[in-house]
């Protein structure tokens, strides 16, 4: 739809970077207005992920890199960038990630300006980091959260600054890179480890949180009950603003013309934009489009995002200070958790073939459970790789090792706090 | 944003309660009318509703004020403009609303060329007022309170043009996204009268509050109309929309025809209702016409805008915009009325003064450009300038100049109120001037055309003595100092004295009695004075010179008499025959009576030259 359609501008995030002294070296490729978890609907093929192809002992597998932003990460992955940016709707910074076993931060919503990002769900939509470490995706990640009076979304310096206070009273007087850990309460919520779960993700997660134990941080476990209806509120809101944000899209303003056929009746407009939207979204958008448009209401949906919200700020020691109805917050039942932390994904890198053949069904939706809550209540979330490096049964099979990663999800605003607990987890694997 | 609120339809199905009491209308007996009316309003702000571009006037090249975001270029996102909020505010003050502290926008879904986001921000759901109340002053009736629904703020639309001969869509993208207002009334309106009372009256709120020109010719202000009818005592009918009505006039045609139709639909079939349609007004034929029925309307799948999230505002920012709220215009009348009560015979000029004040002297954005009444207001009170204690200006007087000379010099000079380069002070000044006599009403018209084409911060008393503007006077007024007095009087003696001599006849005519001669040389002097001479002096003066014998003439009266009666180049042929007898032969194409030879005898014996008769037959 939008081959040949170039920005007249530069979204604020590219400009930032680019004054601070940022090589942009190009643009990388992802699924179709970002709709999609495995990055196989796009105009240019597939992504395919770079891990499968540098192995070393010869064995070439064409995996997934994850989607949608997997281009972002499959650059990152193979070297070609040391940071890239992505935007995450509901896990498309953190999925490509965990597949491609680098670092992906999706910040929390309204810290980084969305001008110039292709709306797919304005409401989830973020923009996120993609880099080798931590340590540069917080460089990246410092550079461009910045108030900008261009999106209304953006979240003022006001209010910033409240959750910065907390990650302050956090982080004082810690010394080193794992000091953090001491005195951290890490919440670990039971809903994230569904049966359709690898059991070697959850075998490599309890190992890094028991490290986290042996470093003073103190682990709860906590229960965020309306997880399970995150997956299907989250289609339900984002296909019904896609469906709206992809109405411009009709051949007149945007995306190439297509002719009607002859015999068409062109004294109904919509008669006339159905041959060019028809011909020029691909599968995925177009189904997601007509699932949205169906969704009348998606007032069920909204509640149940409440609720999920509901559920985040029952465990957080703070408030969410970005919403709006923060005295709704008061009367629930604090944990004092600082961070929640959960394995990424409930799997690794899928095969490409795999995914071609079985084409697109539910199983691929799937692939975004453990990430939606985090888009849905607009809090930040980082993953990291897991060390598989002694991973004794991938080192008997001589297979290739898959990376696995592990989210770190605070609460709104807490974004630093979120780094540094990234950053003393990476500290504590190597 | 992130915890949105949920969203529920207002009830649209609530129990008829009729607040008004049932009026039979000769034009259709028996049927009870219920109007109600969507107003589209186009808010005055310099920028856009969700950008920064600048609202087009209307004279602009087609495309020349489009931002990326109104042109929904992928990636923009839209940024309330906080003065179209505020005015509307300002028209909900005004049309005493409800406002809603938390307001939201929606999307309205629908596919059209003119609209490219592929869809409208409006406010459906949680408009920024409701719960208002407009008053309708009617002739010869109690006045009618129509209430308003609701007041929401929502994006205009492209406009787009259909070239026939191409069979083109020409789509010009200036329009989209300005800031409107809708403003929906309840069905509280019984006739095509009120209807139009309401939008007129709705015009000037509008304006005076300067929230929009509500200028229906040129689009700034649209209406949609709901009519159904009903036999007196039953259930209201099945309402029809009227779409795009641009007038006034067209409006309350498109009512009136859509009264008869239904009507008539009814008669013919008994226990029907009528089908709830969309319809259009043919300007030509003055009906309406189906545009699509119930079954077409189109599901606009409304949705919160996920960018803008709620609108809030603060208690303190409503009063802010309470207490600089510009008065309505029935109010300011009242007052003023009660300021200064000689206003009261003045109702045309002071409606002149009103409707300059209200609307389009309000700048963009709600800026306060120094309305037209608050310029009078300063000009009735401040004293008189120069006077030795201080006496108060005539309001008439100043609302005569004001309404009369200002603004019909600077209309003539294309030029609206805001652009009045005098200042109170100055513009007071030159109407003193005028009133203690110091220059004469001429000479201030003068002064003031002057002061208009060279805008400078002087004194209007400076400028007159410069242009010699200073009046003839034989009376020394209280101002003239002394040295120019002198001059100033020999000056009109001078006038006086060569237009006695120029004019024999007339002083003939004037000493036998003829006073009405006596302006014609009262305004020969003006003339020759340049409007300076003050009229009531030179009257004097010329009456005193030719009565008192003072005064000798230069040439034969009789003969100025019969050449200007032969050739017919003179005003008045023969001082004695009346002017009435004059014309009466010229229609019939003869010359004018001759003079008797007596009465020429008697007036040139009168005029004392004492020369003999030539008997010119």
């Amino acid at each position: 739809m939008l081959k040949d359609f170039i920005s007249p501008f530069d979204a604020t995030v590219v400009k930032i970077l680019q004054d601070s002294g940022a090589d942009i070296i190009g643009k990388t490729n992802c699924d179709e207005f970002g709709m999609g978890s495995l990055n196989i609907h796009s105009t240019h093929g597939p992504v395919k992920n770079p891990v499968g192809l540098y192995q070393v002992n010869g064995l070439v597998e064409e995996r997934s890199a994850g989607g949608s932003s997997g281009g972002s990460a499959a650059a990152v992955a193979a070297g070609i960038c040391k940071a890239a940016l992505g935007t995450d709707t509901g896990g498309s910074v953190r999925l490509p990630a965990s597949y491609c076993g680098i670092v992906g931060l999706k910040p929390s919503y309204g810290l980084v300006s969305r001008w110039g990002v292709i709306s797919y769900a304005d409401s989830l939509d973020c923009v996120g980091v993609l880099a080798t470490d931590v340590q540069t995706t917080k460089q990246v990640f410092d550079q461009i959260a910045l108030y900008d009076e261009l999106d209304p979304t953006s979240a003022p310096n006001e209010i910033r600054a409240k959750a910065f206070k907390h990650i302050e009273e956090r982080t004082v007087h810690k010394e080193g890179a794992v000091g953090i850990l001491k005195g951290l309460r890490v919440g670990i919520p039971q809903e994230y480890f569904p049966s359709e779960m690898s059991p070697s993700i959850i075998q490599h997660v309890r190992r890094v949180i028991s490290k986290l134990k042996e470093h003073g941080a103190e682990v709860i476990s906590v229960s965020l009950p309306s997880t399970s209806y995150a997956l299907s509120s989250y289609y339900v809101l984002a296909t019904a603003e896609a469906s709206s944000n992809l109405a411009r899209y009709d051949g007149v303003q945007y995306g190439s013309y297509v002719k009607p056929p002859p015999g068409t009746e062109l004294t109904k407009t919509s008669k006339i934009y159905a041959h060019t939207r028809t011909t020029n979204f691909g599968k995925e958008v177009q189904k997601r489009i007509l699932l949205g448009t169906y969704a009348l209401s998606a007032e069920y949906a909204q509640r149940i995002r409440q609720l999920i919200c509901d559920d985040f700020n029952g465990v957080f020691a703070i408030p969410n200070y970005f919403s709006d109805l923060i005295e709704r917050q008061q009367e629930l039942n604090g944990q004092c958790v600082d961070v929640l932390i959960h394995p990424s994904a409930i799997r690794t890198a899928p095969l490409l073939s795999e995914a071609k053949t079985t084409g697109p069904n539910l199983d691929t939706y799937l692939q975004d459970v453990l990430t939606v809550p985090a888009s849905l209540s607009g809090l930040p979330a980082l993953s990291i790789p897991v060390n598989i490096d002694n991973d004794e049964h991938t080192k008997l099979q001589n297979e290739i090792r898959w990376p696995i990663g592990i989210s770190i999800v605070g609460q709104w605003g807490t974004d630093q706090l979120v780094l540094s607990v990234g950053a003393a987890m990476e500290a504590l694997q190597h | 944003m992130l915890l949105r609120r949920v969203y529920t339809r207002s009830l649209n199905s609530r129990a008829f309660h009729d607040l008004r009491t049932y009026q039979d209308d000769p034009r259709w007996p028996g049927w009870q009318v219920i109007i109600g009316i969507e107003t589209h309003a186009q808010i005055k702000s310099r920028r856009k509703l969700f950008s920064d571009t600048f609202t087009p006037e209307g004279d602009e090249l087609p495309n020349t004020k489009v931002s990326p975001f109104d042109a929904a270029f992928p990636g923009t996102l839209p940024k309330v403009n906080p003065k179209c909020v505020d005015l509307a505010i300002r028209t909900a003050l005004a049309l005493r609303s409800k406002i809603s502290m938390r307001s939201s926008f929606d999307r309205k879904h629908y596919f059209y060329s003119d609209q490219p986001l592929g869809y409208q921000i409006t406010q459906q759901y949680s408009p920024i007022a409701t719960h208002g109340v407009l008053e309708l002053e009617m002739p010869r009736a109690a006045p009618i309170k129509v209430r308003i629904k609701q007041i929401q703020l929502e994006q205009d639309t492209a406009k787009s043009t259909f070239n026939p001969r191409l069979q083109k869509s020409y789509i010009d993208l200036n329009r989209a996204g300005a800031g409107l207002m809708e403003i929906v009334s309840e069905p509280d309106l019984r006739s095509p009268e009120e209807a139009g009372a309401y939008v007129r009256t709705l015009q000037s709120v509008l304006r005076a509050v300067g929230s929009s020109d509500g200028n229906m010719e040129q689009g700034s202000l649209r209406c949609d109309v709901n009519v159904s009818v009903n036999r007196k005592g039953e259930v209201p009918g099945t309402r029809c929309e009227i779409k795009n009505l641009n007038s006034v006039k067209y409006m309350m045609a498109a009512i009136v025809h859509e009264i008869k139709r239904q009507t008539q639909f009814l008669d013919t079939n008994p226990g029907a209702t009528v089908p709830q349609e969309t319809r259009g007004f043919n300007e030509n034929t003055f009906e309406t016409y189906r545009l699509r029925s119930k079954e077409d309307a189109p599901d606009y799948r409304y949705m919160p805008d996920p960018n803008l999230g709620v609108l809030v505002l603060s208690q303190a920012r409503i009063d802010d915009i309470k207490t600089n709220l510009p008065s309505l215009p029935w109010d300011i009348r009242s007052r003023l009325v009660s300021k200064y009560p000689s206003l009261n015979a003045k109702e045309k000029s002071l409606n002149v003064l009103i409707n300059v004040n209200s609307g389009k002297e309000i700048g963009f954005d709600g800026e306060n450009s120094g309305g037209a009444v608050e310029y009078f207001e300063e000009l009735c009170q401040t004293p008189v300038t120069g006077g030795s204690r201080p006496t108060v200006r005539d309001p008439v007087v100043l609302l005569n100049w004001l309404t009369h000379e200002l603004l019909g010099q600077l209309a003539s000079r294309k030029e609206t109120f805001s652009d009045n380069p005098l200042s109170a002070s100055q513009f007071g000044e030159l109407v003193d001037l005028v009133q203690d006599g110091t220059i004469t009403g001429t000479s201030g018209k003068h002064l003031l055309r002057h002061m208009l084409a060279n805008p400078s911060s002087r004194r209007p008393r400076e400028i007159a003595t410069e242009l010699q503007l200073v009046a003839l006077t034989s009376t020394s007024s209280s101002q003239s100092t002394t040295s120019s007095d002198s001059s100033v009087i020999s000056e009109l003696e001078d006038l006086c004295r060569s237009a006695v001599s120029n004019l024999p006849c007339e002083v003939a005519a004037l000493r036998a009695g003829n006073k009405n001669v006596l302006n014609k040389i009262v305004g020969y002097v003006m003339k020759k004075s340049r409007g300076r001479a003050d009229a009531t002096a030179t009257r004097e003066l010329v009456e005193k010179m030719v009565m008192q014998d003072g005064c000798k003439l230069t040439c034969d009266p009789v003969q100025m008499c019969i050449i200007e009666y032969v050739t017919g180049l003179g005003h008045l042929r023969d001082p004695c025959v009346p002017i009435g007898a004059v014309n009466e032969q010229r229609k019939k194409g003869l010359p004018p009576p001759l003079p008797s030879q007596t009465r020429l005898a008697n007036t040139v014996m009168l005029a004392g030259a004492g020369t003999h008769i030539r008997n010119f037959h």
